[in-house]
């Protein structure tokens, strides 16, 4: 049933194998975002004040578990709204290791990421069965308990037994760091390091299977059942990820701020952290970034200029509903609207030529093709 | 007995609160093409969705192939080889189509020897004209139903479940789709059944017809028979008048 | 383990909180019912109504009522308002969608509380309603007629919600809304000017927690805000769609939450309570179904 209108075709199909061979315009990206990491490794502690300098290293960890979100709401499809709680799970885990042992830093981030992965799972294996709306509530209320917990239990602060927390002691030890990066710009420069490895690490999942499998679940579960996808491990893989990374960014940021206490992980923030994502845009990486940089530069902004951070989480909550209102299908759609077009504005700009994603008009397409604007 | 090839369907019984969408369907599928049809409500999609394991039955028996059908995991389905499409086309926007077609493969643990080959060969039997590489967000609707043509051909399928494959399409690709199906037993040899209601789809493809009316079986046997019989057409019109 | 007599006045605390988290449980069961919404904003617009009355009250010194008036009434706005602009333009996307969009404007009237009332700085601020004073003694134990009120108002308002759902066309409409809002259209129910009146009267009961929740428990806007959770997981654990079922779970979310309290070894954990039974019953109750399908795709 050979055609005669498709040139180039054969009955056995097209020549092209499945990986391409990259062409000059497919380096780009990698190659802008490999300066953009000397840049911020490099030139940017120099540049700023120590203050700011916190506030870029609050971003790195933050932009870690807008990550895990982005993955859970931007290619599951799943709403959690206790993430920041996973967050206070990770720091605790960490601190714990990291006054009662003298583990090296590294393994200190993986052991405080993998417990915290075992729990998120745990806790996710039986929720997952329920409807997204059931879900959602239930992370919401798991992030409430866990906030009552921790105000009970503390955070490990050098004491000894299980919990860890001396509460008569006068002299609290500051959590330690690693000796490579005791200083604030060197465990920034760590910071933006393990960052950059959480995003290799999730992006490594979403090219391959597992990304597929939670593109097929978004979209249609009944159409991934179908198709032999045991969607129940696929979620459950994603909520393992996400807690993963998000205990990395816990014990990161135990090291960043040196003290830690329950009113620094309110429920409220759950919310906003789900905000920010849905307005940086909760399928692409960089959504991730623009959502910590909303999370913690603005309000370090703000603060400095003495405006009250409050009027950002009013302006949150407008953009939350900006976005659902606006964005034409659910909430996993690619980077929204006003954001998206600002970017393809700057990309145009800077990368002309380039074909962009998410405008592809939809052609029947005849004979040799192009390939249709690829996503992430 | 391992070796027959047949659905036998043997007092298949649905409920959903106080509705009843299947209401003791017995049947055998023979190999080859069914066709399954009646009015909206009647309970075709749920007698899918059974088969499928979206929806258990309050009562009743699948046999596929001389195996319990329904005592198998629904996801596991398609390793067993049941291969479904949907009312609503469900070809997976993101993935490329080559992605969609090679989901089977890459979940149903099949032997992945020959995986490129069959898939790209799934994607010309259903005569789709279009870079596999291509994102299906690129492709026009005719082209999605397609593709999930061709994800239902995938991998040595024993039984293909089509949910109204040409809903929505002009007659042009209505035909086009029609004659793919017609091939697909042949080229698969599996058992396929097609619920549509195009009736002039329906007499092209399929052999023999069933017929379903507020989840009862009423009528089964060759198709051109089915169409004309009289409890058939009341069924669709809607006549007073019950036998 | 302390003895009966340690317990008889949190069985008393506990039934009047739980009264007002059936209250509150009630309202958002019937606006989901209604209109698909999961009203998630319900706490926090009845707490910046309760310290807007704080307010008015203190600052300019106009009686009692007309503060629990206008926290009423403002609830009952705010809330009708998010109703009529993001009810349509949300009414066909899928409850999750409709349940986050909520939390845009909770997180707007955070903000906003925080903006005017800043938390911190000393001041402790309390609703003292007039009920607070009068009360009766059962046994040996005190009943202050707030908390009358908290318990009665709640098996009144489920009482009353049961009834109009069932008895009065404007109810029954509801129900035909819950059920499919397209088909109910066609059939001539005025569905915007329904949808109107569920709004309304969840955000005036919102209003109402808001007040007695103020004084029951404290006036201060993250707790109150959150205390929604309570009323939620109540709702949850009926499943959003049993009045009655709401109300026997928000008593029991409300006498459990309060019997730990003299119970030294989990008294601190005793705010887990609504999230742990909720999670419980929901996984209990979703171990039956294979695939949650919408009722599209059944």
């Amino acid at each position: 049933m050979a055609d005669t209108h498709t040139a180039g075709r054969t009955a056995t199909g097209p020549q092209r194998p499945p990986l391409r061979r990259p062409d000059a315009r497919s380096l780009v990206r990698p190659a802008v975002i490999a300066v953009l990491l000397l840049f911020v490794l490099f030139a940017l502690p120099q540049l700023l004040s120590l203050y700011y300098i916190g506030a870029m290293t609050q971003v790195a960890v933050y932009a870690i578990v807008a990550l895990g979100l982005g993955v859970l709401v931007g290619r599951v499809g799943l709403v959690s709204l206790g993430q920041v709680a996973v967050l206070a799970i990770g720091a605790w885990v960490a601190a714990r290791l990291l006054f009662a042992t003298s583990l090296p830093y590294p393994v200190v981030l993986l052991g405080a990421g993998v417990i915290t992965m075992v729990l998120g799972t745990l806790i996710g294996l039986p929720a997952l069965r329920l409807r997204g709306l059931y879900l959602a509530l239930i992370t919401l209320m798991l992030a409430g308990g866990i906030t009552v917990a921790l105000a009970t239990t503390n955070f490990p602060n050098g004491g000894s037994g299980f919990l860890g927390y001396n509460g008569s002691s006068v002299h609290i030890p500051p959590i330690r760091r690693p000796s490579i990066a005791a200083s604030d710009p060197a465990y920034f420069r760590y910071s933006v390091l393990v960052a950059a490895l959480m995003f290799l690490l999730v992006l490594a999942h979403i090219r391959t299977r597992p990304g597929r499998a939670w593109a097929a679940i978004r979209q249609s579960e009944l159409t991934a059942l179908a198709a032999g996808i045991n969607t129940t491990l696929y979620k459950l893989w994603a909520f393992a990820l996400a807690s993963f990374i998000t205990g990395v960014a816990g014990g990161v940021l135990a090291g960043a701020i040196h003290y830690l206490y329950s009113i620094d992980f309110p429920t409220q923030d759950s919310i906003t952290l789900l905000a920010v994502v849905l307005m940086g845009g909760a399928y692409s990486l960089w959504g991730a970034v623009v959502a910590a940089l909303l999370y913690q530069l603005l309000p370090a902004l703000l603060n400095n200029w003495g405006v009250s951070s409050d009027w950002l989480t009013i302006l949150f909550g407008i953009g939350v509903l900006q976005v659902l209102t606006t964005a034409p299908a659910g909430l996993a759609d690619q980077v929204p609207k006003d954001l998206g077009r600002l970017g393809r504005l700057l990309r145009r700009r800077v990368l002309p030529g380039r074909v962009l994603p998410g405008r592809v008009p939809r052609k029947r397409l005849r004979g040799p093709s192009q390939s249709g604007g690829g996503a992430g | 007995m391992s070796g027959s090839r047949a659905i036998e369907v043997d007092g298949l019984t649905v409920r959903f609160g106080g509705v009843t969408s299947l209401d003791g369907m017995s049947l055998t599928f023979e190999d080859g093409t069914c066709g399954l049809i009646g009015p909206n409500g009647a309970g075709k999609t749920t007698f899918f969705n059974v088969l499928s394991g979206f929806v258990r039955p309050a009562g009743g028996t699948v046999r596929a192939f001389g195996e319990d059908l329904l005592s198998i995991v629904h996801f596991r389905r398609a390793r067993w080889g049941v291969r479904r499409t949907f009312q609503t086309e469900q070809a997976i926007e993101e993935l490329s189509v080559f992605d969609n077609v090679a989901l089977v493969y890459e979940h149903a643990k099949l032997s992945g020897a020959s995986r490129r080959q069959d898939v790209l060969g799934a994607i010309s039997f259903a005569g789709l004209e279009v870079d596999p590489y291509a994102t299906v967000r690129t492709l026009g609707a005719g082209e999605r139903r397609l593709v999930e043509v061709a994800r239902a051909v995938v991998g040595r399928p024993k039984l293909v479940l089509l949910d109204e494959p040409a809903a929505g399409l002009p007659d042009e690709e209505t035909e086009h789709l029609g004659e793919v199906i017609r091939r697909i037993p042949e080229q698969t040899g599996a058992l396929t059944i097609l619920v549509d209601h195009d009736m002039s789809l329906v007499s092209a493809c399929c052999e023999t017809t069933a017929v379903l009316d507020f989840g009862k079986l009423i009528a089964s046997g060759p198709t051109a028979e089915v169409l004309r019989d009289d409890r058939v057409i009341r069924a669709y019109l809607g006549t007073a008048e019950f036998q | 383990m302390p003895s009966w007599a340690y317990f008889q006045p949190f069985v008393v605390s506990g039934l009047a909180l739980g009264g007002v988290y059936a209250l509150s449980g009630v309202g958002l069961v019937v606006l989901y019912r209604a209109t698909g919404v999961v009203y998630l904003a319900f706490g926090a617009v009845g707490a910046m109504g309760a310290l807007i009355a704080w307010s008015l009250i203190k600052d300019t010194g106009v009686p009692g009522w007309v503060g629990w008036l206008v926290c009423v009434l403002f609830a009952g706005a705010v809330t009708l308002a998010y109703g009529m602009v993001f009810g349509p333009a949300l009414a066909k996307r899928d409850p999750l969608i409709k349940a986050v969009a909520t939390l845009g404007l909770t997180l707007v009237l955070f903000g906003v509380m925080d903006l005017l009332w800043t938390s911190g700085g000393g001041q402790s601020r309390a609703i003292a309603l007039p009920t607070d004073n009068g009360g009766f003694v059962v046994g040996q134990l005190q009943v202050n007629w707030t908390q009358v009120i908290g318990l009665g108002a709640g098996i009144a308002i489920t009482v009353v919600t049961g009834a109009f759902l069932r008895y009065t066309k404007l109810g029954t409409a509801m129900r035909a809304m819950a059920n499919d809002r397209d088909i109910t259209a066609t059939l001539g129910v005025p569905v915007r000017r329904v949808e109107a009146a569920a709004w309304l009267g969840c955000g005036v009961l919102g209003g109402v927690a808001g007040l007695l929740l103020a004084d029951l428990v404290a006036l201060d806007a993250t707790t109150l805000t959150f205390l929604v959770i309570s009323s939620l997981a109540a709702a949850l654990i009926a499943r959003l769609r049993s009045i009655a079922l709401t109300f026997v779970a928000a008593i029991a979310i409300g006498l459990i939450h309060d019997l730990l309290t003299p119970i030294q070894a989990l008294s601190n954990y005793r705010d887990m309570t609504p999230f742990v039974l909720a999670a419980v019953a929901l996984l209990v109750l979703s171990r039956r179904s294979v695939i949650s399908l919408s009722r599209e795709e059944a």
